[in-house]
């Protein structure tokens, strides 16, 4: 006990000194919402992985077709139904890039040495001898065409009209919902054959259908959120301030619902590349010779049983793709819900 | 009294929505009051009674559906150029309730404080324009690093604190002050309203103090206007108010402040108040009349001679 009875001098002290500024003082390095949003993507190896997938297809959606040293068109019938071919993987037996494969009764021939042919598919070749590897890509080519038309009409008419929908309400409100309740009432099944009676069957009707249509979920939610948020005090503020109505809107509405849009636009574009592929899948969509995943995986069908490759992998490609695409919106709508900050 | 300048006159003001529905809802039932140059005019009143309503109505947020808002002796409602507009937005200013929602999180401090010069074009390079964000900043005591910061990193009281710089940033001469204080803490709540006392001090400021906390309202305010179902029930001097309250609504709400002191707070009687006690007659005109000086009360004709006495 008799160390605590020690007298502790004065002079051991030191008055705090309460600064007010001081207390004001915020320590935090300043993150603005993207940043803020990124650090928190970055946590998710999921969207990562699938951003870096979807890098690789597109890339290779540009540059696969010509890596390739057949044209995707170019039949030649002699080479018809060849089995995929890679120069150095042939070797290895538990891949199946060897260039043989297995008849019904269970005895393995290689095509390419009964027929005695040179050259290496990659992907093999389809009924016709077309090079299956440059047809795959070029398909990929349409189905990332169909990704950014619908994610442009998304953000374009879609935003636009929600926007403008919600913001000024009353009778232009309920006029452009009567509207949107009519283009959703159509199935767009139905929308695509009517254009196929005036237009022909291809990518051109599918864009027409897709606009028509592809922008009214995105128009409804983002009319949902502007009614939320035009009543917030911070546009009152700005009401009063005195800004103009597209200053509002650009300023305040559209920043706040950022959000929103890009995640209401990465789970739009997986639907739309479906529709295109089903489309093309039931002969709706493009036409030969043009190559859709659709039509590949179309082809391929007609013939599964003794040449499953021509299915298979445009068929992993599209569920590639679609995986991706969902798990990117997944995890950027975890990072830019603020309900989720943490 | 009587010498000094009015700044807005509003002549029986009404606010209804859905008219002529079945809903309809009369949030402010034409009503009249002024107020001087420089003075602090409290309105209070039960939730729901039109007290923001009033506020948003004064400063164009709602189309009034009848009435007159006179500012310096000009009408500010009905069709307006853009330039008269512009000219009102500057000298009249609102203060908002929540700060958690009256400031954009998408926009930097600096941003948001200069909405306003911006709109109105008061400085004329960045340099300008940032030295007047400071100042602003200053004003409001806050740091010159907080311009870079977004709202989501500040406290509700420094929030709330922006949002009087932002108001202050075009310079107005008259500010709606919408129950400002009330979302925040009781520590918090004296820094604002003394914050709110200086500046009117420093830059002769005339604000409606919209309050449902009566204890603060006579703390800031010279006059106070009761508010009751749309209606301006009592309008008196602050002191005048809370020590001789004629009408049964402002005594039955005057009668609900608590009292810090156990003894008085036993015999508190809480006094409740029935608008049907009026027993109001259909030829009575039930209008705001003078008893004493400034100090205005609603009531019939028979009533009046009573409360005179």
């Amino acid at each position: 006990m008799a160390q605590f009875d020690e007298k502790i001098s004065k002079d051991q002290f030191e008055p705090a000194i309460i600064d007010a500024s001081t207390s004001e003082r915020i320590s935090k390095p300043s993150l603005n919402y993207w940043q803020d949003a990124w650090l928190r993507v970055r946590k998710n190896k999921g969207a990562i992985v699938s951003l870096v997938v979807i890098g690789i297809l597109i890339i290779m959606a540009l540059i696969g077709p010509s890596l390739s040293k057949f044209e995707f068109d170019k039949q030649n019938t002699k080479h018809a139904n060849l089995p995929p071919r890679i120069e150095a993987l042939e070797n290895i037996s538990w891949l199946p890039f060897d260039g043989t494969r297995t008849l019904k009764n269970g005895n393995v021939v290689n095509p390419y040495e009964q027929k005695q042919i040179e050259e290496y598919y990659w992907f093999g070749t389809d009924a016709l001898g077309r090079d299956q590897f440059s047809r795959v890509w070029k398909g990929m080519q349409i189905s990332l065409y169909i990704a950014f038309l619908a994610a442009f009409i998304d953000m374009v008419i879609g935003v636009a009209f929600g926007a403008i929908s919600g913001y000024f309400g009353g009778r232009i409100d309920n006029i452009m919902q009567r509207i949107i309740e009519v283009l959703s009432g159509i199935p767009n099944l139905v929308i695509v054959i009517l254009m196929i009676i005036v237009l022909k069957p291809g990518i051109i009707s599918i864009t027409v259908a897709l606009t028509i249509t592809g922008w009214v979920s995105m128009a409804r939610v983002v009319r949902a959120q502007v009614l939320k948020l035009k009543n917030q005090e911070f546009v009152l503020a700005s009401r009063t301030l005195g800004a103009s109505h597209a200053k509002i809107i650009f300023k305040h509405l559209i920043p706040n619902l950022a959000g929103v849009i890009i995640i209401n636009t990465m789970f739009t574009i997986p639907n739309a590349i479906f529709f295109e592929a089903f489309l093309s899948f039931i002969g709706l969509g493009l036409q030969e010779p043009l190559a859709s995943l659709g039509t590949l995986i179309d082809e391929g069908f007609k013939s599964m049983i003794a040449f499953p490759y021509q299915m298979l992998v445009p068929a992993i490609i599209i569920s590639v793709i679609m995986i991706a695409f969902n798990m990117i919106a997944d995890g950027l709508r975890d990072a830019l819900d603020p309900k989720m900050r943490d | 009294m009587e010498t000094r300048k009015k700044l807005l006159e509003i002549k029986n003001l009404k606010q209804y929505f859905n008219v002529g529905k079945p809903n309809e809802v009369r949030a402010v039932d034409g009503i009249s009051f002024d107020i001087y140059e420089g003075e602090t005019l409290g309105l209070v009143g039960e939730s729901g009674c039109g007290k923001s309503t009033t506020g948003r109505t004064i400063i164009r947020l709602y189309d009034a559906t009848d009435g007159e808002v006179l500012y310096d002796g000009v009408n500010v409602h009905g069709k307006k150029s853009k330039e008269e507009l512009k000219a009102f937005n500057h000298k009249m200013q609102m203060i908002f309730q929540d700060p958690y929602a009256s400031l954009n999180p998408r926009m930097k401090v600096s941003d948001v404080i200069a909405e306003g010069i911006d709109i109105h074009g008061l400085a004329k390079t960045k340099e300008d324009r940032m030295n007047k964000v400071y100042e602003l900043l200053e004003t409001v005591g806050l740091n010159k690093e907080h311009a870079n910061r977004y709202p989501h990193e500040f406290s509700g009281g420094q929030r709330q604190r922006i949002g009087i710089a932002r108001a202050l940033a075009v310079d107005p001469d008259f500010i709606i002050a919408d129950e400002p204080i009330s979302a925040l803490d009781v520590s918090i709540q004296a820094q604002v309203v003394n914050l709110m006392k200086k500046l009117q001090k420093e830059k002769g400021l005339t604000y409606l103090f919209i309050a449902h906390d009566l204890s603060m309202v006579k703390y800031i305010s010279d006059r106070i206007g009761v508010m009751y179902f749309g209606k301006l029930v009592e309008l008196a001097p602050a002191d005048e108010l809370y020590n001789n309250p004629k009408h049964p609504y402002t005594q039955s709400l005057l009668s609900a402040i608590p009292l810090p002191d156990p003894i008085s707070e036993r015999s508190r009687k809480r006094k409740t108040y029935d608008p049907k006690m009026h027993n109001y007659q259909a030829d009575e005109s039930v209008e705001l009349r003078e008893v004493s000086p400034g100090h205005f009360v609603l009531c019939s004709e028979k009533e009046f001679e009573q409360y005179k006495k």
